[in-house]
């Protein structure tokens, strides 16, 4: 199971804080295919995290089984 | 200091700690929610010159979250009011005050007269301003802000660490802000807390701070996660601005150029002057053959990415006389606005 955290905007756009997803690996790049798919995230400005670390979107990385992500956009109020 | 006794016994700071809070000088910029909460703490605190920054009237619609402000003060400038609120938690307190918004032309000189920044505005645009300006300067910034029930904090540009660039690089995509998403008093306050800690830890020196961090905190269920993140590469980073003139808006209307905006058409503000032609970034390839390569091109889109790719597309296709609009649409539109009152 991978773990994916949404924040700010993008939790509205996905109506949940969080899911798992029934999945034992899969690359970084099919991963956020996948959430396009379902979501249209691309809109959005975010950051991706994996396992609490920030990573640069285009990185080819296998995300595995109990790996954590996390969409992060930038917030505006104040 | 008496007035400080309670947080001068404290380990890391004593006597030392508070000249070290006497002696500093922050700005704040923007006077709404999150200025509000980290306005009179700091004030407090014993903080010896606070600079507050913000062009805004109060509105009723502020009152609920902006509680330095009552009902009375509904159309009286932000600046004014918060420094007499503030000013009389510490009698040593030198508050400065800016009736005016933040911009790429103002920040510079306004910056220059403090140590610490503390962003807490609610315009993804001023974010790049502040970020850009800490870097060009080399002073640090607290950076807070929120959608809906949730917040972030970090620290930016702290003693070498990442900014707000590294982190958000595309600044051509909007985020909500209040007016738009909505706000609960109790969440700016918390975060504009948060923002208040971290500039006293830094000046404090104490304690570990938010720099190549982002906390998010969520009031809804109270978890707070923090994220790390690294520099850039410096190849990645601004390597295309070092090879462009930057031109202020004021030198951006002098002489023959065309003034090309290079946002999607429809983005605001919009500048309606002669000179300009507008070709988006995403067409611009295309669109290349309707331009003069024997112009001067100014360019210029909401906060200086977009004008930096064109610029270095434009190039690429042997264009040569290339300039780049610090401030882009906001500071042309606030010059022009400037020009003509002064014409009449």
């Amino acid at each position: 199971m991978i773990t994916v955290n949404y924040f700010g905007n993008i939790a509205e756009a996905t109506q949940s804080d969080s899911e798992t997803l029934d999945q034992k690996s899969m690359s970084l790049e099919e991963l956020l295919n996948l959430l396009d798919s379902k979501y249209d995230i691309r809109k959005f400005q975010f950051q991706v995290a994996v396992n609490r670390k920030i990573i640069p979107k285009q990185q080819v990385l296998t995300i595995s089984d109990s790996d954590e992500v996390a969409l992060l956009p930038p917030f505006a109020g104040g | 200091m008496e007035r400080f006794q309670r947080q001068i016994i404290l380990p890391g700071i004593g006597t030392s700690g508070q000249q070290k809070l006497k002696s500093s000088r922050v700005l704040v910029v923007g006077a709404g929610g999150l200025g509000c909460v980290i306005l009179p703490y700091l004030a407090a605190a014993g903080i010896g010159k606070i600079g507050i920054i913000d062009g805004d009237k109060i509105e009723e619609s502020n009152l609920h979250r902006q509680v330095l402000y009552a009902s009375e003060q509904i159309g009286l400038y932000k600046v004014k009011e918060a420094a007499d609120a503030i000013i009389k938690k510490n009698p040593g307190l030198e508050v400065l005050v800016y009736e005016e918004f933040l911009t790429a032309k103002n920040a510079p000189e306004i910056f220059s007269d403090f140590d610490l920044i503390i962003d807490a505005t609610d315009n993804l645009f001023i974010r790049y301003v502040i970020d850009d300006t800490c870097v060009a300067c080399g002073k640090p910034f607290v950076y807070g802000s929120i959608h809906q029930f949730q917040g972030q904090v970090s620290v930016f540009n702290y003693e070498g660490g990442p900014t707000y660039r590294d982190i958000f690089p595309e600044e051509n995509k909007s985020a909500p802000n209040c007016a738009e998403a909505g706000v609960l008093g109790t969440t700016v306050g918390l975060i504009g807390m948060l923002q208040a800690n971290e500039a006293m830890k830094i000046i404090l020196g104490i304690g570990e701070v938010l720099s190549g961090k982002l906390l998010i905190y969520n009031l809804l269920n109270n978890t707070q996660q923090v994220f790390e993140f690294g520099n850039a590469p410096k190849s990645e980073k601004r390597h295309i601005s070092a090879s462009f003139k930057l031109i202020t808006a004021e030198e951006a209307l002098l002489g023959e150029s065309v003034l090309l905006d290079v946002r999607e058409q429809g983005e605001m503000p919009q500048v309606n002057l002669e000179n300009v032609q507008q070709i988006p970034l995403s067409i611009l390839e295309k669109e290349l053959g309707s331009l003069d390569k024997s112009a001067e091109f100014r360019i210029f889109c909401q906060s200086g990415v977009r004008s930096r790719k064109a610029a270095d597309l434009l190039s690429q296709k042997g264009f040569e006389k290339l300039k780049l609009i610090r401030g882009g649409a906001q500071d042309l539109l606030l010059e022009t606005e400037t020009n003509r009152i002064e014409k009449e």
